[in-house]
């Protein structure tokens, strides 16, 4: 069974189709790419999984259950996990507490424990410490553990998001526009990093990208979309030589 | 000194025992007189209600603009149980504390549900609706106060026993602060500056950011209604004016210009601001104009607060060591 599996999704603000008759199924292992020109609607399918938008139209079943009409941390909590195109940290948080934020629902300790400090408290502190840092220091970021997140390079604050998003222990993990703002090098590592995670955490992932050698060598499925329409699906090869896809990215004579 | 520095909470509670024995000491000796005890005592129910208040302003990221209300539900509640309906009983200390307790958690709770009724729907909403909701909400407990005469109406209560003193201020001060200094340094405090930085992304990261708001809210209506029966049994007469606009709108001075994203900050703010005008009596028509000159003044040269995101060290948990970090 897959993981994910949207049938028939449509998405529309007032009169604007921002996504009509989108269906894709996730099978659990694969890394997906979702591609198309500004404005296609990825970022809105991306919204409606996470329960950000309630969908017009369609069905959307994530580990066997129906999660239309779920709220957002309801979504986050069966395990699917995202990053934001501009990079959304708790800033005025040190890099730590971003990624013990992302584990608050897992926490054991109540509302009581927080006011008296119990043991309970200092057990749960200590769990979410420990697990907090070994994160990190998969991601490097753990000798800057304690500084404020806001004050990071750019770089390694898009690593700390995606440490913060799997903190939540996800099984679907959403990457939306990963590689933005990075040069080749970056992007190189980015790549190594995504095949990495996927073995690592036993994760499945989606993820939107507009830099194409990026699309290209991580992925192994891609799905084009332009005006909210899905208009070519397959392998990167397949895909980098369609003319419908050429057409969509460069325009018609091209 | 070693010692100390590694039980710092113990640490902390005999410096707080030193301040109070100082004050004690420079009261008995003829120092202080009463009139500056009464503002130290003022002084300690302001920090109580400025760092509940930054609990919603400051670490959550909402605006509250109407925490005098709680106040009053909380000192009206209080004065009902123990001047109205129980008078005869408290007449007795050991009788009357007890009481006292009792009547000001009392007004707490009472405090804590009104909070819930503003809050719960309001919350749900992105954005400054709650800002409107809470100003209308306190101005509409002391309308509500003032047209009933069973609650003394205009004219307000009197003959309300003098239960608050010293001793009452600082432990209720310092339990206070200690719970709420200990929410904050928990998984749920952090959510809630989670809330503040990004609601969008506290949501994404599984955080169920209304009723963390709500909570939140509600216990800081909740201690803002027993400061308002600490206030009540201090002042020993209470009119609905006590609770008026003018007092939310202190609270929030104390608390942006001590800097709302710090318990040290808030605490500074109200210990500071509480004090100064009475100090500065005989500029009496002037504190109106040096209050918002202040404020700009901070604002410009300080824009987070006098702390801005600092705490004093013995608000701050001491950290543990972690593990040894391979480089």
């Amino acid at each position: 069974m897959a993981l994910l599996d949207i049938q028939h999704l449509a998405q529309f603000f007032g009169g604007l189709r921002a996504v009509s008759d989108f269906n894709i199924q996730l099978e659990r292992g694969e890394i997906v790419g979702l591609i198309g020109p500004n404005g296609a609607g990825k970022t809105t399918v991306f919204n409606v999984i996470t329960g950000v938008y309630m969908p017009t139209k369609g069905t959307i079943v994530f580990d066997g259950q129906n999660i239309v009409g779920r709220k957002t941390y309801q979504i986050t909590q069966a395990g699917i996990a995202r990053t934001f195109q501009n990079i959304r940290l708790f800033s005025k948080s040190s890099v730590i507490d971003n990624v013990k934020i992302a584990y608050h629902f897992h926490m054991s300790y109540g509302n009581a424990d927080a006011f008296l400090h119990t043991r309970k408290y200092w057990q749960g502190e200590q769990l979410v410490d420990d697990y907090a840092i070994d994160l990190l220091r998969l991601f490097h970021l753990d000798g800057h553990a304690d500084d404020l997140s806001g004050s990071l390079p750019y770089g390694a604050q898009r690593r700390l998001e995606i440490a913060r998003a799997l903190a939540t222990k996800p099984k679907l993990l959403i990457l939306d526009e990963p590689a933005a703002g990075m040069n080749p090098a970056e992007a190189d590592e980015l790549m190594e990093m995504i095949h990495w995670l996927r073995d690592k955490f036993d994760l499945t992932i989606l993820l939107i990208e507009h830099q194409m050698r990026v699309v290209m060598g991580v992925c192994e499925r891609i799905k084009v979309m332009d005006f909210g329409e899905t208009i070519c699906e397959g392998v990167p090869e397949y895909i980098r030589n369609d003319p419908r896809v050429i057409e969509a990215y460069l325009g018609k004579g091209a | 000194m070693t010692f100390l520095r590694a039980h710092r909470t113990i640490a902390t509670v005999i410096a707080f025992a030193l301040v109070y024995v100082v004050i004690k000491v420079l009261n008995l000796v003829g120092i202080f007189n009463a009139y500056y005890i009464q503002l130290i005592m003022l002084a300690g129910i302001n920090i109580v209600m400025t760092v509940s208040l930054g609990m919603v302003n400051g670490f959550t990221g909402q605006f509250s603009i109407g925490h005098a209300g709680f106040m009053a539900v909380g000192a009206y509640t209080s004065v009902m149980i123990t001047t109205v309906w129980l008078h005869a009983s408290v007449a007795n200390p050991w009788v009357g504390y007890p009481v006292f307790i009792a009547a000001i958690l009392a007004g707490g709770l009472l405090a804590a549900a009104a909070g819930y009724i503003v809050g719960a729907p309001s919350l749900r909403l992105k954005g400054d609706y709650l800002a409107i909701v809470t100003l209308s909400a306190s101005e509409l407990i002391r309308t509500v106060i003032r047209v009933s005469s069973f609650l003394g109406g205009p004219r307000g209560l009197g003959g309300i026993p003098k239960f608050t003193n010293l001793e009452v201020v600082f432990v209720f001060a310092i339990v206070s602060v200690v719970l709420m200094r200990n929410y904050l340094f928990s998984s749920h405090g952090r959510s809630m500056k989670a809330v503040r930085d990004s609601e969008i992304a506290a949501e994404a990261t599984g955080i169920n950011t209304t009723r963390q708001k709500v909570f939140v809210f509600v216990f800081s209506a909740f201690f803002a209604g027993i400061s308002g029966g600490v206030f009540a049994h201090l002042l020993q007469f209470i009119h609905p004016d006590n609770f008026s606009f003018m007092k939310s709108l202190e609270y929030l001075i104390y608390l942006y210009v001590g800097g709302s994203a710090s318990i040290s900050g808030a605490m500074v703010g109200a210990a500071v601001f509480t004090v100064l005008p009475e100090l500065l009596r005989s500029l009496q028509s002037w504190r109106m104009v040096i209050y918002p000159l202040i404020l700009i003044l901070v604002m410009i040269f300080r824009t987070e607060g006098i702390m801005g995101l600092k705490e004093f060290s013995f608000i701050l948990i001491p950290q543990r060591q972690r593990k040894e970090v391979s480089a």
